[in-house]
């Protein structure tokens, strides 16, 4: 029972610590809070403040930085967000952001599309991005 | 949601193969492909051995009338033009596949989007999306508002925009178009020869971080030389004769049939309803009012309530409903014949005669990242004594792909 309790608050803490930051390409100087941030990925803004056309990407659902995006950002679960997009999707208004298999992978697209905005384990981001905002 | 994208030059498979045939696009188009099903058994019983409902088999659990599929491919041909098809089936069908859609949509700007073709008439807030049972929270949406009018696809053109208004968001839908099909008459239990032309829609969308405002309506001219025929006149024949046999002329009964026919008539249908979730509480509301107006059509005036509590992956949703019609004889103001009054009062009343309420009770339960397990029990009674109180109870999974 108590290596249980052990392992259990070592989980909580991994998970606590755990970050994620919203990156962007370099060259990008918009000022991104919270709110803007859930419109571009919830589909209800389309541009950067600069009026940059914007391409959200997500991570995979199995991705622990998704988990935690949706859930500090989006303020939904992966199948309440699953559940918005089934409306947008099926009535021709919307379509979800593309989902991108790994972080390595993210860190690409953001590295070189301007348009681009995606999120990462705060732990994996490298000088080849702008981070926007942590959580 | 995980959409299948491909460049068309990598189609290998059959069914991809139909769609590209099905979307001619050049070859640098991007073809997504996503769906949905419900397969739902459903056991209906009425006390007077009718099912409330077309397409319900009274006394037996079935998975027929609430079991569907359907495959949507959109093509994403650049510059913000896009060619969207759904094939869809459902079982009280026999799943025979219809192209439920087929529409190209121009993006013209980050606002507004312009799409011409068939697609989903917005009748009602959830209208568009009524058969995506993964999209709700309900086994089906509360019959009382979304009762399978027949005329949920329309050929027309519609302009999708979206405002950010602050903290708040604003999506709104104009729309013009016609459809022409069947529609059930509850009179006669049968489905008619029916028509709307010069559809005209509109309806907005306020938004919160937790909160809907909506409304909308939408106005048509019916095409109902068939109701008349087959339903409104057959109705008032006897009424008719007995007033020609006393002393009415051809004039007061041409200008009878003029008042109790639908045909060329102007329907008009509004919503107005609210949806919160908040904290894990879930709270919708919606209200309808429709009616063929100057006709001996009822106006109908129906609402749902619902109230759901989140825990986890598990949503339970209690809600009530009420079908109410208003018979109103004013369309035969003018009219002084008793036999033609008493006809016209009686074909209005005949038409208003069916109203239901009832309470149901549903789970969700959110068991894989793209299908979700519902059961639901619904108790109702229906004024037609040939349904009279009724149950139903299903169970099914509804998914996304």
């Amino acid at each position: 029972m108590k290596k249980l309790l052990i392992i259990s608050s070592l989980l909580f803490c991994q998970l606590a610590l755990a970050e994620v930051a919203v990156i962007v390409h370099p060259s990008n100087n918009n000022q991104l809070d919270e709110a803007t941030i859930s419109k571009i990925f919830l589909g209800r803004e389309k541009s950067f403040a600069d009026g940059q056309s914007v391409v959200p990407l997500a991570l995979a659902d199995a991705a622990p930085a998704s988990s935690a995006f949706n859930d500090a950002v989006l303020k939904k679960s992966s199948s309440q967000l699953k559940a918005y997009w089934s409306k947008l999707v099926f009535t021709g208004k919307g379509t979800p952001p593309k989902e991108i298999g790994s972080d390595e992978e993210m860190l690409k697209l953001v590295a070189t599309n301007p348009s681009v905005i995606g999120y990462v384990d705060a732990s994996k981001v490298d000088a080849s991005v702008k981070v926007a905002l942590k959580f | 949601m995980k959409p299948i994208i491909l460049a068309n030059k990598s189609f290998r498979s059959l069914g991809l193969v139909l769609v590209t045939a099905l979307l001619p696009v050049t070859a640098l188009a991007e073809i997504t492909l996503n769906g949905f099903a419900s397969i739902r058994g459903t056991s209906v019983s009425s006390d007077g051995g009718l099912e409330p409902f077309p397409g319900f088999e009274e006394g037996e659990l079935s998975f027929n009338p609430e079991s569907l599929f359907a495959l949507q491919a959109q093509a994403d041909l650049g510059e913000g033009l896009s060619a969207t098809v759904q094939l869809f089936g459902e079982g009280r069908s026999d799943f025979e596949v219809e192209a439920r859609w087929a529409y190209l949509s121009y993006q013209f700007n980050d606002k507004h989007r312009l799409s011409a073709g068939r697609f989903a008439n917005p009748i009602f807030h959830q209208s568009e999306y009524e058969k995506v049972g993964y999209a709700h929270n309900f086994s089906r949406l509360p019959k009382a508002v979304y009762i399978d009018f027949d005329f949920s696809t329309i050929e027309g053109v519609a302009l999708d925009s979206q405002y950010n208004l602050g903290d708040y968001s604003l999506s709104t839908k104009v729309l013009f178009g016609g459809w022409s099909g069947e529609s059930f008459s509850a009179v006669t239990n049968t489905f008619v020869d029916f028509g709307m032309d010069n559809i005209i829609s509109a309806n907005a969308t306020l938004a919160g971080d937790w909160w809907q405002l909506f409304g909308g309506f939408f106005a048509a001219q019916i095409d109902g030389t068939s109701i008349d025929n087959s339903t409104v006149f057959p109705l008032a024949a006897a009424g008719i004769s007995a007033a020609s046999k006393t002393g009415a002329t051809a004039g007061q009964i041409e200008d009878f049939k003029s008042r109790i026919g639908w045909d060329n008539k102007d329907a008009f249908y509004w919503f107005s309803g609210f949806a919160i979730d908040r904290d894990n509480w879930l709270l919708d509301f919606e209200f309808v009012d429709y009616v063929v107006k100057d006709s001996t059509d009822a106006a109908n005036q129906s609402w749902y309530l619902a109230l759901g509590r989140r825990f986890d992956n598990v949503v339970l949703t209690v809600h009530t409903e009420d079908y109410a019609q208003s018979p109103d004889h004013d369309f035969l103001n003018g009219v002084a014949h008793p036999a033609l009054l008493a006809t016209g009062k009686g074909i209005n009343n005949a038409f208003g005669q069916r109203e239901f309420d009832g309470v149901g009770l549903s789970v969700r339960y959110d068991f894989h990242p793209s299908a979700a397990f519902k059961a639901d029990y619904f108790s109702g009674t229906d004024t037609r004594a040939a349904v009279g109180d009724y149950k139903i109870l299903s169970f099914g999974i509804d998914l996304v792909f």
